[in-house]
């Protein structure tokens, strides 16, 4: 047994004990940290510079929507 | 699979002289190095979302994760979700953006300006090694699988191939390859979309489908754990054991779940997916590749290559479903290939379901698959040795015209190498193509952390980040090397993982390892002067604009 050996037995077995429902929750959560972020860009890094901004240019509403389609099917597999 | 007819070879000969005509239609307004490299930074969003997708998808990937599929499930969609769509925003909103404004033509180059010359060759001369191979590995593995699916000569296909996909990105470079991979992702998920729905109304709707994977599945696990009970001996066996889950019903499989535990046989235990996959490979690939994010440093617009990178995204969401789906109708229809045969269960599928006409379309799904990654691999390649060596080192002074012309002898001298190497592989056993994916492992981890500590940080320094890179690729090879069956069996020891795979863990090793190099090493040692950390995110440009 190495040191790499133990240090990946120790970390195997900390990992299985943790539930599947809570790593599922752990990606899930990944996403709402990201839509959070996305949330709070300012609208002049979503929205093109050189002309007035609709809401089809603004670049959050279709990262919200690619990141709740990601939601959708984490939790439904 | 059945014979292809002559409507299946017309819809194929359709989608190439297509390919061909956009290509060298494209190559017709190329005048300059730049216009070769970067497309004259003309590029629009919905081209190059497109073609960050089909690049993507290679013609190998779309058989190994239809395979893997049948093997081990949905779980294969995360290296399409998770390992894409988290890192494709982050980088439309914080790393491509300041690529772009930094007005670099290759990644290696940024990395000169932030940090060292030492710092861009390292990281050019991987990337170049390994794109150089993966041409070969490539052209031959997707040249095996049409052998199965249309039984032609597999040195015919890599020739034709080489050639076709030579030409038009001798052509028209970056341009070209942009915009023949519109059309060809246009044309593989038409074509793979077609061959999921005929698969799911073939067994009877998604109900139907769903508690046929689950049975079909849990026999197969069942028979499989026998099979592995039979060869341990009585202690092992105790060790071994599957464990009960508890997280799932009795009569439910794995292999409709994208979250699978730590023991699991797949190469996606939920650890290795969210910090390697999700946090490390994805984020590496997606910003660090410098055959992806080339075409992105060509947009038209700083807004127009944060967009492209947000409609890839988008367009990600749909991918496993046309990839892996087929493996799992595969898996219901062909429950006899077993695990040991599940790479010929696509092509039998294609011959089972798929009528006169829609297998020529899935055919030119496969080829437009495999000709975007080729093209791009092809063409990045070539970008990184005419930028990173041949005028860095050789003709500084070289003006547009001399690097069109330095930039189409070097595409043509690697479609031979391509060619070459591809016939030697032949030569070599099957698992050749997850060798250049653990090389990829081992890449990934180093190139994202000097990228991370570069952008981010002005307290980075160049002797940190050379040191990094290089701690981060050696001793992830020493991690591999503790893995393997020959040298643990000398050494006395047991290997060091017990997934199968385990090539997102090295890259987890990899990054965490170059990243503490980093840190260490720009804490202790001098640091660089400010026009070298002025690139740094939130710094200046040469121009004094911000960068």
């Amino acid at each position: 047994m190495t040191v790499f050996h133990w240090i990946g037995n120790f970390l195997r077995h900390q990992l299985d004990l943790v539930p599947l429902s809570a790593a599922r929750w752990l990606m899930v959560g990944l996403y709402l940290i990201l839509m959070f972020w996305i949330i709070q860009l300012s609208s002049t890094a979503t929205n093109p510079p050189d002309r007035p901004g609709t809401w089809r240019s603004d670049l959050k509403i279709w990262a919200w929507l690619a990141l709740m389609f990601q939601i959708v099917i984490y939790s439904v597999f | 699979m059945a014979q292809l007819t002559s409507i299946d070879y017309l819809v194929i000969l359709s989608y190439l002289a297509a390919t061909m005509v956009i290509g060298l239609w494209v190559g017709s307004y190329v005048r300059s190095g730049s216009d070769f490299f970067l497309a004259g930074r003309s590029l629009p969003w919905w081209a190059i979302g497109m073609s960050l997708v089909a690049t993507d998808i290679g013609g190998a990937d779309l058989i190994g994760v239809g395979g893997d599929a049948y093997r081990y499930g949905i779980v294969m969609g995360n290296f399409e979700w998770i390992g894409c769509i988290p890192a494709m925003l982050v980088g439309a909103f914080v790393f491509i953006p300041h690529l772009w404004r930094c007005r670099v033509t290759t990644i290696p180059e940024y990395l000169e300006r932030r940090f060292s010359v030492q710092l861009r060759l390292s990281v050019a001369a991987c990337w170049l090694f390994l794109m150089a191979c993966n041409l070969g590995v490539m052209l031959l593995a997707s040249a095996v699988f049409l052998k199965s699916l249309a039984g032609w000569d597999i040195s015919v296909c890599i020739l034709a191939t080489a050639l076709l996909v030579g030409a038009y990105t001798w052509s028209g470079g970056l341009a070209a390859v942009v915009y023949t991979d519109v059309l060809q992702g246009v044309v593989m998920i038409c074509g793979c979309l077609t061959f999921v729905v005929i698969g799911i109304y073939d067994v009877g709707g998604i109900e139907p489908l769903v508690d046929k994977i689950h049975a079909v599945a849990k026999a197969q696990d069942l028979q499989d754990v026998r099979q592995r009970e039979q060869k341990l001996v009585t202690n092992e066996r105790l060790a071994e054991r599957v464990k009960p889950r508890h997280d799932r019903p009795a009569h439910e499989s794995e292999h409709l779940s994208l979250v699978l535990p730590v023991d699991t046989r797949s190469p996606g235990p939920w650890p290795g997916i969210l910090f390697g996959l999700g946090l490390i490979v994805g984020p590496g690939y997606w910003i660090g590749n410098q055959c992806i994010v080339q075409r992105a440093l060509g947009a038209r617009s700083e807004y127009e290559a944060k967009a492209a990178y947000v409609y890839g995204a988008l367009i990600k969401n749909l991918i496993p479903f046309l990839v892996a789906v087929p493996g799992l109708i595969a898996l219901v229809k062909f429950p006899e290939l077993g695990h040991e045969r599940a790479d010929v269960a696509l092509p039998q599928l294609v011959g089972a379901l798929l009528p006169v006409g829609c297998r020529g379309m899935f055919v030119a799904a496969f080829l437009a698959a495999l000709m975007s990654s080729v093209d791009s691999y092809l063409n990045s390649a070539t970008t990184l040795y005419v930028n990173d060596f041949y005028r860095r080192c050789y003709r500084p002074e070289a003006d547009e015209g001399q690097m069109l012309a330095v930039g189409r002898w070097t595409t043509i001298g690697f479609v031979i190498w391509g060619i070459y190497f591809a016939f030697q592989l032949q030569a070599f056993p099957a698992g050749i193509y997850t060798i250049f994916q653990t090389l990829l492992s081992f890449f990934l981890g180093p190139t994202l952390a000097v990228l991370a500590a570069g952008m981010l940080s002005r307290s980075a320094s160049s002797d940190g980040a050379v040191t990094g890179f290089y701690a981060g690729l050696l001793t992830s090879i020493g991690l591999f090397s503790l893995n393997q069956r020959g040298l643990c069996q000398w050494l006395d020891l047991k290997p060091l993982f017990q997934v199968g795979q385990p090539y997102l863990y090295y890259s987890i090793w990899s990054f965490l390892v170059s990243m503490t190099f980093i840190m260490i090493f720009s804490y202790f040692l001098r640091s660089d002067p400010p026009e070298k950390t002025r690139y740094a995110i939130g710094g200046t440009n040469p121009d004094g604009e911000a960068a």
